[in-house]
């Protein structure tokens, strides 16, 4: 094993048996150890919630109840994934609850997209204003398409693993990530779009 | 943004991969979701598995530096005998009534054994400063479990105490960092700066 790799490994390890320590303490009811976990892994929940609503103020909502709901399951977790898999499918639930209780995300504004764009805009992107443009086509695609790609194409998640996440057939989280592509491509062609 | 290779669709995905996963929210949330926790009853532990676990890994990650720093320095075993250090032979505990899994200090003694080892490489200094970190973590160690004994389940104690074994994985883990990529052992000045605590 090379040093270098070996040593990234040592340190993977050390992390992965820190966060156990935290899970554990949490599942036993330790609030500061589960804020210690929430301070680790508010970042991809509230990015996972707010490119799945494309709404800020609602993917705030939805972290937060990602991270309650998570709270309240802890003692049922039995570390078969890793925490912050587990944690994923609660936010991805949490955004879905939300969508069946209100309309309001299913139809996405313009200011809302641009307000995506703008907080998700990375400022040491090598290009910037190639990234927002992404993340505003992203926002503005249709709800079922902009899901699939954010869990599979952003997210790294499997075709089975999105479906069983968003509660649909594989072939049509395939079709509604094809359409997802076909949409980008197009409004990234377009010239309004482009930079 | 246009797709810019040859296959869009190639060229979009990996734009996508170029998206940060995380960005933080543009205000803290946890006071609000803290306000929502329900405060459960502490539920006490059985037995505490995952020690194993880390100590496992932290061995095979230790064995293995180990022997490529033998492999790489056979010149350097030759040095004067130096005392061996009291690195991680300490009975671990987690309270009264906490059961340790029974393999746990076996494990804990072959990664006090594959310490040594590394410890003898670093510059005296290093190894002093090394052997005092750990000496003081196994030190607050059995103080909290003492406290423990008097108040079982407190929660800031067992946080204390759970911040004490992750203390020791960030020490045991920064030999790693001082040994090098190549074997080589660490100034002073970098030990003063690495080792944690």
């Amino acid at each position: 094993m090379a040093e270098s790799g070996g040593e990234s490994e040592f340190e993977r390890a050390r992390r992965a048996a820190d966060e156990r320590v935290l899970v554990d303490a949490a599942v036993r009811g330790s609030a500061a150890a589960f804020e210690k976990l929430y301070r680790s892994h508010v970042g991809k929940v509230y990015g996972l919630c707010l490119r799945m609503t494309a709404n800020p103020t609602i993917a705030e909502d939805c972290a937060q109840e990602a991270f309650v709901q998570a709270w309240r399951s802890l003692p049922a977790f039995e570390n078969r994934s890793s925490f912050g898999t587990w944690l994923h499918r609660i936010a991805v639930n949490a955004v879905l609850a939300r969508g069946r209780r209100r309309q309001e995300i299913l139809g996405s504004e313009m200011s809302a997209e641009e307000s995506v764009a703008e907080t998700l805009s990375d400022p040491s992107s090598p290009d910037p204003a190639a990234a927002i443009d992404l993340e505003q086509a992203i926002a503005r695609l249709p709800p079922g398409a902009r899901q699939a790609l954010v869990l599979v194409g952003i997210y790294g998640y499997s075709h089975e693993e999105t479906a069983a996440m968003l509660g649909i057939a594989v072939g049509t989280c395939k079709s509604q990530l094809h359409r997802a592509r076909q949409l980008l491509g197009e409004r990234l062609n377009a010239p309004e779009v482009t930079a | 943004m246009k797709p810019v290779g040859n296959d869009p669709v190639t060229r979009l995905d990996e734009a996508l991969e170029l998206l940060p996963r995380g960005i933080e929210p543009p205000r803290d949330l946890w006071p609000v979701i803290e306000a929502r926790l329900e405060r459960r009853p502490l539920r006490a532990p059985g037995r505490w598995p995952w020690l194993a676990a880390a100590a496992v890994l932290l061995v095979v990650g230790s064995s293995l530096i180990t022997a490529s720093l033998l492999r790489r320095e056979p010149a350097a075993t030759a040095q004067a005998p130096v005392a061996r250090p009291e690195a991680a032979v300490t009975r671990a505990a987690f309270g009264p009534g906490q059961t340790l899994d029974p393999a746990y200090d076996v494990i804990r003694q072959q990664l006090a054994d594959s310490l040594a080892a590394r410890i003898d490489r670093l510059p005296p200094a290093a190894r002093a400063k090394l052997e005092a970190n750990l000496a003081e973590l196994h030190r607050a160690t059995a103080e909290i479990n003492a406290a423990l004994e008097l108040s079982p389940g407190d929660p800031l104690l067992e946080e204390l105490l759970i911040n004490s074994y992750q203390d020791e994985l960030a020490v045991l883990a920064s030999v790693n960092q001082l040994t090098g990529p190549n074997g080589s052992a660490a100034t002073n000045d970098e030990v003063s700066t690495r080792i944690p605590l």
